[in-house]
This record gives structure tokens, C-alpha cells and sequence, in this order.
């Protein structure tokens, strides 16, 4: 079965976001009246498993062992089916 | 086992993708994972510089409290202020006597070393960060800290720290003392001529102060 | 686009023809139109007999073929051109005075000009030092990162492209003032700090990922670079002696290596030849490239071995006009002809047409020349690195390009056509405009000034940029940008390349663009005076120049006329100077619709010193020194940042005396040589009160002047005196015990003792009726001069949660 996964990454709260931050400024800068910029990396993942389960598992175990460090941050996963 | 010592340089492996070092620690786990814990296993030196510790931490050789962690037990992230920051900053040797790569080189000694990097800054989980870096300093794995020209530690104040690294935190080896990472580049200090200030010195005949590390590690193994 | 005019031979053929060869003029214009060809009539027109003599319709990939080659950004039509101005006529205007200047000087230490991907010098009997600056401002207005990223990309590949190992970067900048007002910036043009953010992120992006060091360069600023980002990158590199190759042959294979080929950057080079316009953020998006440093990062390791192992005949870069530029300059360059299967290219995105294929500007490409019995062992070594390698045709004996895709041959075109456009004929006029010089009172004190003029955009340290640019990497930067533990500002920068030698490069550059808008001869001259002057300052000499050119439209006859005048200066000052010109570029066409852009040249100069323990840096070394200036100030503040901190420009432009300057500088070569110098720094924007001031607070120490002691014609005002832009000058600081020695070693040049370092931190000037009319704490100065771009973050903050 093929399934797109979308997995979000982004800072767990409590630490500091330098990018955010200076995009807020900026933003703020261009005249905008911005309370708080969040920076989160979306990866989109075509990817091929045995069942949904199969699915959720391969994507947690990829948040695990590449895409997130657990000391910043926090993941969260949709998945799709496709055909 | 050819080899008495691995160093991992620094660079931009694998363009920093997804985190700094992250990959190529991936990729060293995949290809050689039995190899480097029998290097590790076997009290042989692994030196991991600014890029390179980043691969360490990404990889679980450091901190490496309970030896090799499946999962990173810390993070070296993006500076603040934002942005890379190419410098010249001092450090105080604080290690007592584990790391095999300072253990010749007085505490307390501050050094002069440029850094080069975006992500520096030294991070715990925040619900354990306490307990944690409590923990660096009863097993002496601090190694070296950020510091104004008079030793005066730099309590995070930029551009003395120059990323906002925890406990300015510049470097910090793993429990047996064999394993080193920091951010600042020894070998860009290795000659004098590569110091900022020397042509207002002139000291012609003195090395810089990262030859004390590679002196440092050297000396261990004869 | 009239489709009445295109014809598909076959059902599903990927060949299309164009139906020129009864087209009227109008037509013909219109072609050159619809299709972005970026021909003129003229040009149109002789494409259009060459198929009539040929018996056949072109098909569109021979147009754009011929297009490309043709085009300003390929071929320079303006600067090979003829032009006509004040009844005189000009064959071409990069053989009368540019590379003129290298032949009538003829250095022996010259190894190849104007001929390569890059010039080439001798560094010592092993090594040459390879040099090239790229202008990349059209694709940086359009998207500032990645316009910026592919330029230092494209640069590192030019000197890879003559075999050098690259060791060095520089980049000079040019932006709108940042603080422009939103509301009045036009449609499709971005605004200055957008801009500026994005530019200094796209090199120091590149330059850092590659590990190659920063080490030099500037940024302007000037209303006219609100439309017109300006954006010169280049690169040096040391090339063997030995293995700089350039012996391919028929049957010789071509063999592409590196990225992928895709949509990104077509129409790249007839793009640059243009206006940008309100359209051209929507039209010049496919354009765009994105830049991949990891890629090249391996492209050149492969490279390097291919080199040492003597496997290729020749190589070049892929830049501008993609395949179709490579493919035939190559062949030309070595008297071939070649034959390309164009299908054999590796693709991005499978759907490219054949003329997609060959005009494509995707980055991190390359084109070697390798002999048939090289090829394997050379896909082996690009296979080891994981980058793409493949051979797509061969050179030939038969002068003919003969591009074929899968089975139908989509263009057989004379070499000798391609090669031999109609050459551009232009007009220009050049007529004196009228400047007057304002009548200003003159200030008491001059505490305000100064600190006024250090906090100018165009004077402030730019720390907070060089900081993001690896500028030590290699870890042979012996002279950094940023000096000492207040970051002073250098005059240039000096690697020592050779671990087993003191030899050094030193590396300055040289940009007066508010001259430009006086005189165009007199700011050419005058970044050529100072491009030298801030290599010769810490020690640099055999100085080898580099010009980059960023103009307006050249179609317009004043814009024409004052960039002949700027060329003018490049050959009298540079021939009497004796420093060769030996690569260079031009930017034309610099117009959006807030105007043209104010004329720029920049010179880089590059100069080795035989030992770098000899380098000299700016920053004041120790109190009880003695201050002395050599070179004559003369009433020259037209241009400068002190009328501009008035509101004015004013008429006095500094001008270059040859005679005087070439005494200044071979004296402080000497005294160098001499261990005479303590440090030394160049006179320029904002006279000597700006030097001074730096000098003083990138030291620590306190500097203290007497304006009566300095050598000037009939100045007799204080503020004259301390801000005049003359060239030519430099300020040192000389240790009591060298006095006799120094002055005796000055003699026949204009110097003067004018003051002394001190022990007291304050910078403190006499004016000429004996008051003290600048008096401020260094301290004071330095936080002026820091403060215009400091970063602001400095207590560390946590996120809310």
C-alpha cells in the first residue's frame, strides 16, 4: 500500500526560537501587529507499507531515528491512503 | 583496528539538512556501528570538531551518560542571536582530569580559539536539564566554557558566549573521558599566523592554542 | 506568440521550425519578440540570409542557439562593439583600452588574460593564482538568496574551470538605503532590506557550505540600487602550473558533469541583456536558480583528481547561455566542430524540449573534454564522489554544431556563423555636465560630523555581515577582514596558501560609485587608485587588476558615452600604474522603473607579498608612536560622504595623479620592506577624520593632529582638510625610533609628521587657528561606527509558552 505521510517538526515549548523571533521582528518591522512567529519543517513522504499500522509505526520510528531530537522536539504525523 | 584516533571534522555535512550533523551520524550508525562501538568499547579517542560534535551528540557518543544512547540526550542548535557567527572567543579549560584531550593543560587555562558555526548552542530537554547538567559536572564532563579575555565566565552575556549555549558550554567529553566534542576549531589555531592580533604582537615563534589539544591527545597515546 | 509562424514537421515530433525566411522586418522583430530571442533587426536579419542561403527554415533550437551566443551577457556585442562618439569611432572598446593595458605592459608573470573562465597569474615557480568576479544583479533582484548563492556557485566554477583549486572568496554589494520608504517603491521591485537579507544570506549560505573562506569585499549604498541590487562575486584559486591543460581534439568525448539539468535559469542570458520591468518578477521566474553548494562541493573534488590525474584535454564552466554557450565557445576556442545527443542528458523533469535541454542555466554543472581512452577512468572517479557524469557527444574535426535528439538532428549550424555576429554599431555622446560646489558655512567644531560620517551607511562597520561569512575556513587567513579585538577594518585581506612557503595573495578592492555621478573618468580612476592603495597599505605589490563594470542601458548615448570615458581612465591610469587587467565583466542594462543605475565599476585588485610576516594590518599599536601622512590633500570633497551628510554632491571629484601616487605607494613599500611601519591604512570616504578614527579605536589607543602639518593646495579650511576624498594617501604609524630612517627613505614624496598616538583614549584634532576642533572619546566613535548595522539581540530570551 502506498501512503503520503505529512510529518511536522517543530520546537517543543519552553525553548527559544531564534528564527521565530527574528521573523516576528521583522514582520513587526514591516508593520504587521504579530504576537508570536512559530517555525515548524513539514516533510511530505510517499511512502510504501503493509497496512495503516505498518504506516504509523515506519513514521514514528523515522521521527525517532531522523527527523526530530527528542531534546527540542516535539512531531506530529497525518497519513493519508492513497488508492 | 588500525587506528588509535577518529576525528570528525568540520564542515557542512550533508548541507545541514534536516539538523546540523544528523545525517552523517545516521549514514556512520548504518555503516559502521559495530566498528565505532568496538573503537569506543576499546577506550580508543574520538574527537568531534564544531560540525563533528554536532555528529557526536546526533549520533548518542555524547553526552553519553549511560555509554552510547539510542536517541540524542542533548542538542547543539541554532545560535542566538540568529545567524552564523565567525569569531575569535575564549574558553577556560574546566575539566579535572578525564578528557584525554585536556588533561595535560592546566584548569582553569583559558585558551583562544575562533568559532565558525549556526548551531552551537548546547540544549537539554528543559524538564531535565537541572538534573542533567548536574550530572555533567559530578562525572567531570564539562570540558570547556565560554569566557571573557580575563577568565570571567560568560553567564551567556554575547558575544562572549557567542551562541547562548547552556552553562557556556563550548565543549564537553563523555564519562570515560574518550570521547570530546567542542565548537571552537583548534586546528585554525594552530600556528601563530593564524591568530587575529598578530601582527599587533609580533610573537613570532608561538604556536596558537588548539595545538594544545591535538599535544594534549597525542601525548596520551605514546 | 502567432503560431502561423511556427511549423511541426512530424506528428509528435520534437522538432519545430520557424518560418523566417520570407518574414518582413516587422516580423522579424516580432520572432525576436514573441520568443524572448533578445535580436535586434539587424541581427534578425542576418540569421535571416544565412537560412536563405541555406534553402531552409531554422528550427527553433538554432535560434535560440544563435541567440545566446549573440547575446550581451555571452558576447559582450557593447564592449566588442564599434562605437561612434564626438565624431570619433571606437572598434571595440575592450581592445582599445581594457586588455590594452596588459598587452603595451606585457608582464612576464601574466600566464592568461581575458581568455579563460578565468585570468590567470604566476603566485611562484609551482603556482598560479586564478581570479575571476562575476556580476550577478539581475538574477539577485528577482530573487535576492538564491540569485546571490548561484552567483558565488558561478564564480567557483569559473576558476575550477581553468583547473584551480578555489582558496578564496570576495563579495561587493550594492543595495538601496534600507530605511526606503515602503510606500514609494515601485511594482516588482523589492525592497532594499528584503533584499539586503536575502543577498548577504545567499553568500554566506554558499560560500560556508562549500568551506571556501570570504575574505573580502564591501557594500554601498545609493538610491539608484533600490531597482538595481548590485551583486559582484568573486573568486581566486591556485592552479598548478603543470596541469593547466588546454590540448582537446576531435573525437575528444564531452562529457557533462554534475546537477541535473532542468527549467531553472532558462532564458538566464537574454534576461540580463535586459530592463528589468514591473513584468519581470512574474516573466524572469524561470530564470530563477536554485543553488546546491553540496553538489558543487563534490563536482569539485572530482574535478581536482581528474586534474591531477591529467585525464582531461579541457574544461569549462557552465554559466550563462548553459550547454549552448560550453558546447560551442569550447569548440571554437579549440577549432572543432561537435556533435551532441541531447537526449543523453540527465533530466530533472522529464518533459524538457531539446532547446530547454541546451539553453538550461541549472547550476552545479560542468563540461569536460576527455580523450576516449580516458573516459572510464574518469566516470570511476565522478562515480566515487556520486555525482552524475555523462558523455553527450564529441568534438569534431568538421566545423559544424550538429545537435541531435533521440533521432532527428534538431540543429547543423556553421561554426563560423555562430561565431561571427553582425558587431553591435552604437552611438554615444558625452557632454560636461554642469556641478557646482555647495557654499557651506564652516562648523566650529567638528565633533558632530565625525560622528555623523562614521555612522553613514556607507562608512559603518559591516561586522555584523562579515561575522556570517566564514572568513577563516582552510585556516590561511593570516589577514582577516575584521583586525584585532575591536574588529578594525582592514584594507585587505592576505592568505598564505602554501604551507611550506611565507609567500601570501593579498586581495583589495576599490568602488567609488558617488564619483560616478560627477565623472565617470574620475571615479574609474579613482577604484582603480584605491583598489591598489588598500593592497599596497598591508604590504601587497605586482598588483594584477579585475574590472566589473554594472552600467545602465547602453542603447541610451549618455549612458554609452560615460561608460567609454570610465574605460577611457581604465587604460590611462592602469597603464601608468602598470598594473595589467586580466579578467573582467560587464553588467548592462541596470534600469527599473525607479531609473537607471548610478554607474559602477568596481576594481579588484589582487597582489602578493613575498613574506606575510612583513603584513602590516591598520589598528594602532602603541601609544608614544608618532602619526605621519603621505600624499597631498588637495580640495577634493565632491562625491564625498561629507557633502553627502549635508545633502549634496558637490564638483571637486578626486582625481588620480599618477606620477605623485606611484612615489606614495613604492614609499610605502619600501617602508614595509623596512619593518618602518607600525600599521598603516588607507586614506578614502571621509578623509583623513575617518582613517584616523579607525586607526585610533580599532587600536585602543588615542590618536591627537595638527591640521597646520598637513601637506595640502591652498586648503585653508578645517573641515577640508579632514574630510577630502583626495586619492593616493595613506596614513602610518611610525615607532620614534624609525623617524630618520623613514624620512630619509621618503624623500621625493609628499609626507609630513602630523601627530602623535596617545596614551589618553580620546581622538583629538587641531584645527589650522590653533583650537581643538575635534575632541572625542574613541570609545565614543567606535560606538557610532558600530551602531548603524549592530546586532541587536543580547540578553537571551525563552519562548512563551
Amino acid at each position: 500500500m502506498k501512503y503520503l505521510l505529512k510529518i511536522e517538526v517543530s520546537l517543543k515549548s519552553g525553548h527559544s526560537d531564534p528564527e521565530g523571533e527574528t521573523t516576528n521582528k521583522l514582520l513587526t518591522e514591516l508593520g504587521y501587529i504579530v504576537d508570536s512567529v512559530d517555525v515548524s519543517k513539514l516533510y511530505t513522504i510517499q511512502l510504501n507499507a503493509k497496512n495503516l499500522k505498518d504506516a504509523k509505526l515506519k513514521a514514528e520510528e523515522m521521527c525517532n531515528r531522523l527527523l526530530a531530537n527528542p531534546t527540542k522536539d516535539n512531531y506530529s504525523i497525518l497519513i493519508e491512503e492513497q488508492e | 583496528m588500525d587506528f588509535q584516533i577518529l576525528v570528525i571534522p568540520g564542515g557542512f555535512s550533508f548541507g545541514d539538512y534536516v539538523r546540523a550533523g544528523v545525517i552523517l551520524a545516521r549514514l556512520l550508525s548504518a555503516k559502521l556501528d559495530k566498528e565505532i562501538r568496538d573503537f569506543v568499547e576499546d577506550n580508543r579517542a574520538i574527537l568531534g570538531i564544531c560540525n563533528g560534535f554536532q555528529v557526536l551528540v546526533e549520533y548518542g557518543l555524547l553526552p553519553g551518560f549511560e555509554g552510547i544512547s539510542e536517541y540524542p540526550e542533548a542538542t547543539l542548535t541554532t545560535n542566538i542571536p540568529q545567524g552564523y557567527n565567525c569569531r575569535w572567543i575564549h574558553i577556560k579549560q574546566e575539566n579535572k582530569n578525564k578528557c584525554k584531550f585536556t588533561n595535560n593543560i592546566q584548569f582553569g587555562k583559558i585558551l583562544n580559539l575562533p568559532i565558525a558555526h549556526s548551531e552551537g548552542r548546547f540544549l537539554f530537554p528543559k524538564e531535565k536539564e537541572e538534573q542533567l547538567i548536574e550530572k555533567l559536572y559530578e562525572n567531570d564532563m564539562i570540558v570547556l566554557r565560554y569566557c571573557d579575555e580575563k577568565g570571567e565566565l560568560a553567564e551567556k552575556e554575547y558575544p562572549i558566549n557567542p551562541n547562548g549555549s547552556l552553562e557556556d558550554i563550548a565543549g564537553i567529553c563523555n564519562k570515560e573521558g574518550n570521547i570530546f566534542g567542542l565548537m571552537p576549531h583548534p586546528e585554525r589555531a594552530f600556528y601563530w599566523w593564524q591568530k587575529p592580533n598578530w601582527t599587533k604582537n609580533k610573537q613570532i615563534s608561538e604556536y596558537g592554542d588548539g595545538k594544545l589539544i591535538f599535544e594534549n591527545i597525542i601525548d596520551n597515546l605514546i | 506568440m502567432s503560431s502561423n509562424l511556427i511549423i511541426q514537421n512530424k506528428p509528435n515530433s520534437k522538432l519545430y521550425e520557424i518560418d523566417l525566411v520570407k518574414a518582413s522586418n516587422k516580423e522579424l522583430v516580432k520572432i525576436s519578440t514573441n520568443f524572448s530571442l533578445g535580436l535586434n533587426l539587424r541581427e534578425m536579419k542576418t540569421v535571416q540570409k544565412y537560412f536563405q542561403k541555406q534553402q531552409r527554415y531554422p528550427t527553433y533550437l538554432e535560434l535560440e542557439t544563435i541567440a545566446q551566443t549573440w547575446s550581451e551577457h555571452c558576447f559582450h556585442k557593447t564592449f566588442k562593439g564599434t562605437i561612434k562618439i564626438n565624431n570619433k569611432e571606437i572598434k571595440s572598446l575592450l581592445k582599445t583600452y581594457i586588455s590594452k593595458v596588459t598587452k603595451e605592459i606585457n608582464p612576464d608573470w601574466c600566464v592568461s588574460v581575458f581568455e579563460d573562465n578565468a585570468g590567470i597569474v604566476n603566485f611562484n615557480k609551482e603556482y598560479g593564482i586564478a581570479a575571476k568576479v562575476e556580476t550577478h544583479n539581475h538574477p539577485s533582484a528577482v530573487e535576492p538568496f538564491g540569485g546571490a548563492a548561484t552567483g558565488v556557485g558561478g564564480v567557483i566554477r569559473d576558476v575550477l574551470g581553468v583547473w584551480a583549486d578555489p582558496i578564496a572568496c570576495t563579495d561587493v554589494l550594492g543595495f538601496g538605503p534600507l530605511n526606503f520608504d515602503y510606500r514609494k517603491l515601485p511594482l516588482g521591485v523589492k525592497h532594499p532590506k528584503y533584499v539586503y537579507m536575502g543577498v548577504t544570506a545567499g553568500i554566506s549560505a554558499y560560500g560556508n557550505n562549500m568551506g571556501i573562506p570570504t575574505v573580502n569585499g564591501a557594500i554601498y549604498f545609493d538610491e539608484s540600487y533600490t531597482g538595481n541590487v548590485i551583486v559582484y562575486c568573486g573568486c581566486l584559486g591556485l592552479v598548478p602550473l603543470s596541469k593547466f591543460r588546454k590540448n582537446a581534439k576531435p573525437n575528444d568525448i564531452i562529457l557533462l558533469v554534475g546537477g541535473k539539468t532542468g527549467r531553472d535559469g532558462i532564458h538566464g542570458v537574454t534576461f540580463a541583456s535586459t530592463e528589468l520591468t514591473e513584468e519581470s518578477e512574474v516573466i524572469s521566474r524561470p530564470a530563477v536558480q536554485i543553488a546546491d553548494p553540496i553538489q558543487e562541493e563534490k563536482v569539485k573534488r572530482a574535478i581536482i583528481e581528474v586534474r591531477d590525474r591529467e585525464l582531461a584535454s579541457a574544461i569549462t564552466d557552465l554559466g550563462g547561455g548553459g550547454l549552448s554557450s560550453a558546447i560551442g565557445e569550447t569548440a571554437e576556442r579549440y577549432n572543432c566542430g561537435a556533435v551532441v545527443e541531447l537526449q543523453k542528458v540527465p533530466l530533472k523533469n522529464k518533459d524538457l524540449a531539446p532547446w530547454e535541454i541546451y539553453i538550461s542555466e541549472s547550476q552545479e554543472r560542468m563540461l569536460l573534454i576527455i580523450p576516449p581512452e580516458n573516459l572510464e577512468k574518469t566516470l570511476e572517479i565522478f562515480s566515487k564522489e556520486d555525482v552524475d557524469a555523462t558523455a553527450i557527444g564529441k568534438l569534431i574535426s568538421k566545423r559544424i554544431l550538429k545537435l541531435i535528439f533521440g533521432t532527428e538532428v534538431v540543429a547543423n549550424l556553421d561554426m563560423s556563423f555562430i561565431f561571427s555576429p553582425p558587431l553591435s554599431q552604437k552611438k554615444a555622446i558625452h557632454k560636461k555636465r554642469k556641478f557646482i560646489e555647495p557654499i557651506l558655512k564652516e562648523p566650529e567644531n567638528l565633533n558632530e560630523e565625525i560622528m555623523q560620517i562614521l555612522s553613514a551607511p556607507n562608512i559603518a562597520s559591516k561586522e555584523s555581515i562579515i561575522r556570517t561569512y566564514d572568513h577563516e575556513v582552510k585556516g590561511n587567513t593570516t589577514l582577516k577582514p575584521l583586525q584585532g579585538k575591536y574588529s578594525g577594518p582592514n584594507d585587505a585581506a592576505v592568505i598564505k596558501p602554501l604551507q611550506k612557503s611565507w609567500k601570501g595573495i593579498v586581495i583589495s578592492c576599490g568602488m567609488n560609485p558617488k564619483y560616478g555621478k560627477i565623472e565617470t573618468y574620475w571615479m574609474a580612476a579613482s577604484s582603480i587608485d584605491e583598489a591598489i592603495r588598500n593592497n599596497i597599505a598591508v604590504g601587497g605589490r605586482r598588483i594584477a587588476l579585475l574590472d566589473n563594470f554594472t552600467w545602465g542601458n547602453p542603447e541610451k548615448q549618455e549612458r554609452l558615452g560615460s561608460l567609454v570615458k570610465a574605460c577611457e581612465a581604465c587604460y590611462d591610469i592602469a597603464l601608468a600604474f602598470k598594473t595589467p587587467f586580466i579578467s573582467g565583466k560587464d553588467s548592462l542594462y541596470n534600469e527599473s522603473p525607479l531609473g537607471s543605475v548610478t554607474p559602477t565599476l568596481l576594481i579588484s585588485a589582487v597582489g602578493i607579498i613575498p613574506d606575510i610576516r612583513k603584513t602590516v594590518s591598520m589598528e594602532i599599536k602603541n601609544p608614544q608612536n608618532m602619526l605621519y601622512i603621505i600624499g597631498k590633500t588637495y580640495d577634493e570633497l565632491g562625491g564625498s560622504e561629507y557633502y553627502s551628510s549635508k545633502g549634496f554632491l558637490g564638483k571637486n571629484v578626486p582625481k588620480v595623479r599618477p606620477k605623485q601616487a606611484i612615489n606614495n605607494f613604492n614609499a610605502i613599500t619600501k617602508a614595509i620592506d623596512s619593518n618602518l611601519i607600525e600599521s598603516c591604512h588607507d586614506i578614502s570616504e571621509g578623509g583623513i577624520a575617518v582613517s584616523a578614527a579607525e586607526m585610533a579605536f580599532s587600536g585602543g589607543h588615542g590618536i591627537k593632529i595638527d591640521l597646520l602639518k598637513i601637506p595640502n593646495e591652498r586648503i585653508d579650511r578645517n573641515d577640508t582638510l579632514l574630510f577630502s576624498e583626495s586619492n593616493s594617501r595613506f596614513l602610518i604609524e611610525v615607532n620614534k625610533k624609525s623617524k630618520n630612517k623613514l624620512e630619509k627613505l621618503l624623500k621625493g614624496t609628499v609626507f609630513s609628521e602630523i601627530g602623535e598616538i596617545t596614551e589618553k583614549p580620546n581622538f583629538s584634532v587641531n584645527g589650522l587657528n590653533g583650537k581643538t576642533v575635534i575632541d572625542m572619546e574613541i570609545r565614543n566613535l567606535r560606538k557610532s561606527w558600530i551602531g548603524t548595522f549592530n546586532r541587536e539581540v543580547k540578553k537571551n530570551k525563552t519562548r512563551r509558552n
